[in-house]
Parts: structure tokens; C-alpha cells; sequence
């Protein structure tokens, strides 16, 4: 017992010496406190002046892409009674290779326009020949005028299939947040998106696809260059009220339910299934499900301009160039009807007024072009098949407006099972105009006309087909799953004959697959190695049923038909498509 | 025709892959709801606590909210829940964390 007692009397006079041996002195807190201090002001100096947050993704994705039954058809509708009309009134030049019957004999050419004309296409395509001769016949003696009719650029379609094995891409995205005061925040986001090897930033014009241009930017391969593909602040509970006001280049890409293929949350505002193009606008919010109490509840009117119909565009010289264009603008209501982070309703109703036949955009020339429209052109482009010139597109004319429409629906249960579908119906009103590809969901009519020096009769676009309004509806449904180590997903979508919605900046490969009109299937599996690390493979099968997907110019054709020769089209067609693609994506 | 059959079967696959995945961890669906039943009340403006929202801090910090703090300025405040709906409160604070993934809309 002593030895227990001395035992805890001597730990009762060891352990303070031994813990304040330990405890720092009010001196060693001082100077620990001023380290901290030090390191804190550093912290702070650094946050007060690094005031934009950055965060991006980098994509890297190989496609093997592969067309069925690519044709390419080119043709006109050409007033044959205007022509025949202006031939015989002299307007087009002389005609000198008819003799006194009215019997064709080239022998008798003197080189004119017409006789260079009608010497050609003996020449080139006689059964056409033939027709032309016995409209312009039948004209003469019983008086039946031949309206409109197609007149075809090759004697033949030329149909193929075309195979691209593996096309590499590279896509970054930088986003970047700022705090600009208490209920005012910026949000931007810069993105490159180039096939490899090919930092051009314009293509070959030989689809819609091809096309560099303001909207569709973001997803169409253009180069190693850093663009903006948005900018915008928010002005938040303006003046205490439920209104917000955003301003600048629209977060209007990769919005719901178009997200999950991405792997990524709502990437935008408006629906992706009706619109995936970059737009400079504003947006009034207002939080509704404030006062009703219904989650998620916002009301949105949305105001863009999509094309500028002066600056730019030479209007200095203010001639005809520019006379027939308008500003395009576009307004519209996009309500979240219910959206709690896991359910969402969405409703669209855009109208598009004033479209022009186009955007302004670039392209390099393609030299199949030359030959078909620019014989004068050509005759030098043929020494240099490939050297193609790179040219700035400005449309020429106001053809019409456009409406959409539309309800999209997405819901992720517990287990992580996330199913979504939209339907939409587009709205392509013509006025009956026309530029050189077509009118408003409309072919154009093309008359003949004679060059300034009188050297060459050439065709020109007067007005389009009809002025009648065609809609067109749209489906897209999906689902994807929690699947081990990943996600595995299946969509389809339908555009039927005329449908046209702004999802032209999709960065599919083959082309917008929510603007196809026709079926697609998409089927991908998503390993997920960490939160920001992820591989996806899938495949895409497009089975087009009408031509000009993802463009309201040119009317609508049956995709058969263009390779029965029995329609045309000034671009390639494609029957079928499928794309197999794999991507590793890093978020950080 | 042969789209939908392969589509057909590849929705079997896909619902049978469902059904073999369990859930691990909070449930950050039942936190959303828990802390707005349970925490808003006291972390709006004006209130008791002051506003939060899962914003004001990071997803480490949250997690060391649940690990360490354990709301220390009131611990009380956590001794109506079970371990588990702390667990899907953490997992809600997370998931919408400043650093965490945000969709990227306006407004």
C-alpha cells in the first residue's frame, strides 16, 4: 500500500512538470497568432484580387463515321415560260443556232450567250435537250406555256457510300463565375471544338454542318480558336423583387433533358430538344414558385437577335445587297413549370421573325459548285481542284418567320433511373421569297438572266415555290440508368417532314441528331472512373427520311426520291448514317 | 424496323442492370427534404440561425460540419435526428455544395 501511495505522489509531482513542459507560453501563441495572421491576409490578398472562379472540361473523342447511300442529285426549278418568253423577245441575246424551220444545228453558232447555251446542254445532257425543245415546241403551236419545272445540273444522281473511319476531336471548355456585387454574378464560358490536324476554322461547304457561323460555333469543329461561347450576368431579386434580368451571350446549349448524354447537369436554359444554339440576348426571369409555392417555378422571356442585316454587311454601298434583308429577331417564353432538382416540366413557345435565307457565316468555296453555277469561275478552279477559296456568306433576303413550341419532361428516381422526353412542333411560315437555297421550308424558282457584258445566260433565284405554312413535330425520349462503374444510356428522337428546331450547334459529328428529320438511336455506356473523370463509348444511327435537316431554307425532299432522281437537292444527301464514338472527358 | 428491335432489347438490358445497383451512403433526395423540413425553419433571413443554404460552403467543409462541428453553436439542434438522416443531410449539402457541379442556367 505505502509503495501505491508513493507511486501516485510521485505522477502527482511529475505530470505538471511534465505538461507544462508542453503548454506553449503566452509568447509561443503571440507568434503563432501572427503566422496565422501572416498566412490569412495572403489568403485574403489572394481572393480579393483572383476574382473570376475558373473550372473547364477537356474532351477527347474519336469517331468512326459511316454514309449510306450519300447522293448527290443538283437541280433547279426553272420558269421555262419566263425563259422561253425572254428568248423570244431577245432579252437573253440572240439565238442563232435554230435555222429557218426551227431546225437545232450548233454548225450555225456565232458564240452568243444562248447558242453557247443550247450547245452546251446538247452536248452535255441531249434527253434534257430533247424536253426543252418540245416545251419550247408545244409553245409555239398550241400556246401550253411550261410553268415551272425541275431542271437538273447532272445527267445522273451520283450515289455512294462514304466511310470515315476514325475522325478525332478536341473539345475544351473554360467557364469561369464572378461575384460582381451582392445579387449581380457573371457567368462566361470560352470553348475550342477542332478535329485534329485542322485548325482552318472553315470547311468545305458540302452540308449545313459545314457552315462556321455564329450559332453553332460551339459545335462545329472550327479551329484551335478560343471562343466565347457565353457571356452574360445575372442581376438577381432586382430592387427586392422576384424579376431577374440576364444580359449577354445566353447559356442556350446543352440545356434539359439533351444534358445527360453529356454526362453533365442542365447545361442550359431553354430545352434542349427545341434549341442548341449560342444566342446574344436578354433574359426578364421571374421566380413564380415563390408566390405560388410550387417548386422551381420560373417564368423566362427570352429576346435574341439572331442575325444583323447591315453592319457588316457592306451596307455602306446601301444597293441591293442589302435592301431585301431585316434584322432577325427572336422572343419567346421558356417556363419551368416544376423543377426540384429531379423532376422537371419545361415549356417552350419561341417565334423566330424576320429569318433571312441564312447566317452570315464562312465557308471554303467547293469547286463542284464552279462547275455547276460558275463556268467562267470554273474554268480556271479546274487547274486547281482542291485550292478552295475561302468566302464570307451573307444571305440575300427576308423568307419568312418561324414558331416552335414545345413540352420536355425529366425525371430521376431514387435509384438514379433518370427517363425524359419532349415533344415539339415547328412552324415554317414563307413569305414567298427565295435566295439561291430556297424559301422558307420552300424551293426556290429560278429565272434566266443575261450577265452585263452579255457573255452568259445564268440562273437566279425570283421568289420561292408557294407562301404556305408547313409544321413539322418532333419527339425525343430517353433514359438512362446507373449501370456498374457507370451509366448506361438509350435515346431516340423523330423530326418529321418539316421539322426545324435551333439545335444546330449540337457537336455530333454526323450532324445535330435532335434536328434530324428522320429516326435516330443512340445507345452509350459511361465508365466513371473518379467524380470529374469519365469514358463513354456509344453508338448513333441516323436514318434520315427527308432532306435539309437542321435548316428551314429549301423545301423538305423525300430522300428516295433524291436518289430516284426524281427530286434534287444543291447539297449531298444522305440515306443513312451511323457514327461509333469513344471520349474520355476530365472535368476540373 | 431493325432500330427498334435493337433498341428493344437494349431497354432489357438497361432495366435489368437497375435492378443489381444499391444505394450506398445518404440519400441526398431525403436530405433536400429534411433539411428543409427541419433546418430551414431556423436558417431562413431574420431567423434564429440565419440564412443557409448548402452555397456557403464547400464539400469538405460540410463534410467536417458532420464529422467535427456537429453544430457546436447548438448542439441540440442534431439530437432529434438518426444517424442516418444526418447521413442524408450531409449527402445534400454535398451534392450542392459551392465546388460542386451546378447546372449552368441563368437566374
Amino acid at each position: 500500500m505505502q509503495k501505491f501511495f508513493s507511486l501516485i505522489l510521485a505522477l502527482l509531482f511529475l505530470a505538471p512538470a511534465t505538461l507544462l513542459a508542453q503548454t506553449p507560453t503566452v509568447d509561443d501563441l503571440q507568434q503563432q497568432l501572427n503566422d496565422l495572421t501572416d498566412r490569412l491576409e495572403r489568403a485574403e490578398r489572394h481572393v480579393a484580387t483572383d476574382r473570376i472562379t475558373w473550372y473547364g472540361d477537356l474532351r477527347g473523342k474519336v469517331d468512326s463515321l459511316h454514309y449510306q447511300d450519300l447522293t448527290w442529285n443538283p437541280g433547279i426549278n426553272a420558269d421555262f415560260t419566263d425563259f422561253f418568253m425572254k428568248v423570244g423577245s431577245g432579252e437573253l441575246g440572240a439565238l442563232n443556232v435554230f435555222d429557218g424551220s426551227g431546225n437545232f444545228n450548233p454548225g450555225l453558232s456565232q458564240g452568243s450567250a444562248l447558242d453557247t447555251m443550247f450547245v452546251n446542254l446538247a452536248n452535255n445532257d441531249p434527253a434534257q435537250f430533247q424536253g426543252l425543245m418540245q416545251a419550247m415546241g408545244a409553245m409555239q403551236q398550241n400556246g401550253t406555256m411550261p410553268g415551272i419545272g425541275a431542271f437538273r445540273l447532272a445527267t445522273a444522281p451520283k450515289s455512294s457510300d462514304l466511310d470515315n473511319d476514325i475522325l478525332y476531336t478536341t473539345r475544351l471548355r473554360l467557364g469561369m463565375k464572378a461575384k460582381v456585387a451582392d445579387k449581380i454574378n457573371f457567368s462566361g464560358r470560352l470553348s475550342m471544338y477542332k478535329n485534329w490536324g485542322d485548325s482552318t476554322g472553315v470547311k468545305v461547304f458540302d452540308s449545313w454542318n459545314a457552315f462556321t457561323m455564329d450559332g453553332s460555333n460551339g459545335g462545329a469543329t472550327s479551329g484551335d480558336w478560343l471562343r466565347v461561347e457565353r457571356a452574360y450576368f445575372d442581376w438577381k431579386d432586382m430592387g427586392g423583387s422576384k424579376f431577374y434580368l440576364s444580359i449577354g451571350r445566353r447559356p442556350s446549349t446543352y440545356g434539359s433533358p439533351s444534358n445527360y448524354r453529356e454526362n453533365e447537369l442542365r447545361g442550359g436554359t431553354p430545352s434542349g430538344a427545341m434549341m442548341h444554339f449560342a444566342f446574344d440576348g436578354i433574359t426578364v426571369g421571374y421566380k413564380l414558385g415563390e408566390v405560388t409555392g410550387i417548386e422551381g417555378q420560373v417564368v423566362r422571356f427570352c429576346y435574341g437577335q439572331g442575325f444583323e442585316s447591315q453592319w457588316g454587311n457592306g451596307e455602306m454601298f446601301n444597293d441591293a445587297g442589302t435592301a431585301n434583308l431585316e434584322d432577325t429577331h427572336v422572343g419567346g417564353f421558356n417556363i419551368d413549370l416544376y423543377n426540384d432538382g429531379y423532376s422537371l416540366v419545361q415549356l417552350t413557345a419561341f417565334r423566330a421573325m424576320d429569318v433571312n435565307d441564312g447566317f452570315k457565316g464562312t465557308f471554303a468555296f467547293p469547286t463542284q459548285y464552279g462547275a455547276l453555277f460558275a463556268p467562267t469561275l470554273y474554268r480556271d478552279m479546274q487547274k486547281f481542284p482542291n485550292f478552295n477559296f475561302v468566302t464570307r456568306y451573307t444571305p440575300s433576303t427576308v423568307i419568312g418567320d418561324i414558331n416552335l413550341a414545345g413540352v420536355n419532361f425529366e425525371r430521376v428516381e431514387e435509384n438514379g433511373f433518370t427517363w425524359f422526353g419532349a415533344v415539339g412542333m415547328t412552324q415554317l411560315e414563307s413569305n414567298g421569297k427565295a435566295g439561291m437555297f430556297g424559301g422558307m421550308g420552300n424551293d426556290a424558282v429560278y429565272q434566266a438572266t443575261l450577265t452585263s457584258d452579255a457573255s452568259e445566260v445564268y440562273m437566279t433565284p425570283v421568289k420561292a415555290m408557294d407562301d404556305q405554312t408547313n409544321e413539322g413535330y418532333g419527339v425525343y425520349v430517353g433514359i438512362q440508368t446507373p449501370a456498374p462503374m457507370g451509366k448506361l444510356g438509350l435515346e431516340y428522337n423523330f423530326g418529321s417532314k418539316y421539322w426545324t428546331p435551333f439545335t444546330q450547334g449540337q457537336d455530333d459529328a454526323i450532324g445535330s441528331k435532335l434536328a434530324t428529320r428522320g429516326h435516330v438511336g443512340e445507345a452509350y455506356y459511361i465508365v466513371e472512373f473518379n467524380k470529374n473523370t469519365f469514358l463513354k463509348v456509344g453508338g448513333l444511327y441516323y436514318d434520315y427520311q427527308y432532306t435539309g435537316s437542321g435548316s428551314p431554307v429549301g423545301a423538305p425532299l423525300k430522300v428516295e426520291d433524291v436518289k430516284d432522281g426524281k427530286a434534287f437537292s444543291l447539297m449531298p444527301v444522305v440515306d443513312t448514317a451511323w457514327d461509333a464514338y469513344a471520349s474520355l472527358t476530365v472535368k476540373f | 424496323m431493325k432500330l427498334f428491335k435493337l433498341l428493344t432489347v437494349l431497354l432489357v438490358v438497361t432495366c435489368a442492370a437497375t435492378l443489381v445497383m444499391a444505394a450506398e451512403g445518404g440519400n441526398s433526395r431525403k436530405g433536400k427534404y429534411l433539411f428543409k423540413k427541419s433546418c430551414k425553419p431556423c436558417h431562413v433571413s431574420g431567423a434564429e440561425g440565419g440564412e443557409l443554404t448548402p452555397l456557403k460552403k464547400t464539400q469538405k467543409q460540410w463534410d467536417r460540419f458532420f464529422t467535427d462541428d456537429k453544430h457546436k453553436s447548438k448542439p441540440e439542434a442534431l439530437e432529434n435526428f438518426s444517424d442516418q438522416d444526418l447521413k442524408d443531410i450531409n449527402q445534400f449539402l454535398f451534392d450542392h455544395a459551392v465546388d460542386s457541379d451546378q447546372p449552368e442556367t441563368c437566374g
